[in-house]
């Protein structure tokens, strides 16, 4: 299927048919339910996940470190990157790309353990972490630039040609998952002591093998089907038909507005959240940012912006109609 | 209150109480909306305004945002006020003519060098020239402006293209704005531009300056009132 172009793709996709009854049984996989205009997402079973035990690094950070390695940043040498003027501080990942327990411009993956109690037995659960590709991103719609766009197929993705890395994208996601390189991109040929500050790399799902009809890379490499992709609209329907099967809970589909990743859980995320917040606050640098919490219901950024959009409208109108009656009142008067 | 000659007080009346709302309502919201969208762009904390005193906010993009969008609801309120309002009263006179740059050259070479002024109509011909170029850009942020709150919608989704346009376009155009303004208050560093101050906060100018500089408006003016006086 690697030649297929996204017309094909989505024709092919359309003509395997919304087998909307698609059954998820055994960890078999969702993908190719979607017709043309579905977004594509993915569901993350944590029933499923055990994190790779056994293995030194689990196998959806191994493949997608894999897969992109060609995109990761390749900066100027570290001793070339000045500071962000007129701060002494510089984000420069390049001497920790080994670094796979955490998000960095070099690995946009990672699965976090989490220690919780439920139904008075301790239980660990793991995550893995990335984009969640939200429905309405404010990380791409807050750009001031424009370097970052919601692509039809559901990914978020970054221009990495136009970003100048001033991290807001990083500042008003719930999660904070893009993270920032020094040293590379267009901020490199501008003023780069002054202006900008890299650019900000995250998981984009793998869109260049979306687009050719393929899975992403981490979903393929999972050994236990616990990362299943296909239409978001399937996905979600899977996500509650597996929650109400085992008691569970599914994050992913309220949060920042809903999103593209769903996660099913045996554990309420509240106490997930607590769990990961615990382990945050005993970090060397408890704000530090790679680490993502997992707060449920958590607003969208634009909330509160997008309710005044009636006030918006109501301007001019109210402008017109003062305005016509100031000219009818002069024009009398004169 | 209409433009007329108040010979009682040495003075004439050059803008009525729609014009000075207009003026000042835009000046507030386009001075917040500057304000506010720089702070949109990572640089207030980068650059230290956060360290002011009184100014830590001014990094948090959620306030900023919040401010953005009130100050653009004053921002089009007083656009389309002042659209509506000179389009129902017929009244162009600040739009530009055929040989306003020509004109423009001349005034200020009489400004700078000495010498005579050709006559000027209520406005000259830069303001003008000056109206044009800030219309223009205020256009054009609008439109963008509206884009950028429509993108931020969760029913709309806009490629990836469009969205650098629209945000290139409403930067730069903000830009222009900023120069446009200087520009403006720049003009006030002649000494022969300053009368024109007073008229932006009374509506009123003194009658000499107006006989002296705006001959072509003072006798339109004279004619309206002979016009009247024989009505």
């Amino acid at each position: 299927m690697s030649g297929l172009t996204r017309r094909q793709f989505l024709k092919r996709t359309l003509a395997s048919g919304v087998a909307g009854g698609l059954v998820l049984s055994g960890g078999v996989r969702i993908a190719h339910a979607a017709s043309a205009t579905d977004v594509m997402g993915t569901l993350y079973d944590l029933t499923r996940c055990d994190g790779c035990i056994g293995q030194k690094v689990p196998l959806c950070v191994t493949v997608c470190r894999e897969e992109n390695k060609s995109r990761f940043p390749d900066p100027v040498p570290a001793e070339q990157i000045q500071y962000y003027w007129p701060n002494k501080k510089k984000e420069d990942w390049q001497g920790k790309k080994h670094l796979t327990n955490r998000l960095t411009p070099y690995n946009w993956t990672f699965v976090q353990k989490a220690q919780v109690e439920h139904n008075g037995k301790p239980l660990e659960v793991f995550i893995p972490r990335r984009c969640m590709h939200c429905d309405n991103p404010p990380c791409a719609n807050l750009c001031p630039f424009g370097a970052q766009y919601k692509s039809p197929e559901g990914p978020v993705l970054i221009n990495k040609d136009l970003c100048l890395g001033g991290a807001k994208c990083r500042d008003v996601c719930p999660w904070g998952i893009p993270a920032r390189q020094a040293g590379v991109g267009l901020y490199m040929k501008i003023a780069p002591k002054f202006l900008g500050a890299g650019v900000m790399y995250k998981c984009d799902l793998c869109y260049d093998r979306v687009k050719k009809g393929l899975e992403p890379a981490c979903v393929v490499s999972c050994p236990r089907k616990a990362i299943m992709f296909g239409s978001k609209k399937t996905l979600r329907e899977v996500a509650y038909k597996r929650a109400e099967e085992i008691g569970g809970f599914v994050y992913g589909d309220k949060e920042n507005g809903g999103t593209s990743t769903f996660y099913v859980s045996s554990v309420p995320f509240e106490k997930i959240n607590a769990a990961l917040k615990e382990q945050k606050s005993r970090q060397q640098d408890p704000a530090a940012t790679g680490f993502p919490l997992m707060q449920a219901g958590v607003a969208n950024f634009l909330d509160s912006a997008n309710g005044m959009v009636a006030g918006m409208l109501a301007a001019p109108v109210a402008g017109a109609l003062a305005a016509g009656y100031a000219a009818y009142k002069t024009m009398k008067e004169g | 209150m209409g433009e007329k000659i108040l010979p009682e007080i040495n003075k004439v009346q050059r803008h009525g109480l729609s014009v000075l709302f207009v003026h000042w309502t835009m000046a507030l919201s386009t001075m917040v909306l500057i304000f506010s969208g720089f702070g949109q762009m990572p640089m207030y904390r980068r650059y230290g305004l956060t360290a002011l005193p009184g100014l830590g906010w001014s990094a948090d993009y959620s306030v900023t945002l919040i401010i953005h969008y009130i100050a653009a609801m004053l921002f089009l309120l007083a656009v389309f006020y002042h659209i509506v309002y000179h389009l129902i009263r017929k009244d162009f006179d600040i739009l530009p003519r055929r040989g306003d740059m020509k004109e423009s050259l001349a005034i200020m070479k009489s400004i700078i060098f000495g010498g005579k002024e050709p006559p000027c109509d209520k406005y000259l011909a830069e303001q003008r020239l000056a109206y044009a170029f800030i219309a223009f850009l205020v256009f054009a942020i609008s439109v963008t402006g509206v884009i950028k709150v429509m993108k931020n919608l969760p029913s709309f989704n806009f490629s990836g293209n469009l969205l650098i346009w629209v945000n290139d376009v409403h930067t730069l155009a903000s830009m222009l704005l900023v120069f446009g303004i200087l520009a403006h208050l720049a003009a006030f560093v002649f000494r022969v531009n300053r009368p024109l101050i007073a008229g932006m906060f009374t509506g009123k100018v003194d009658l000499d300056y107006c006989k002296h500089r705006h001959c072509k408006w003072y006798d339109r003016l004279l004619l309206k009132e002979s016009c009247k006086d024989r009505e």
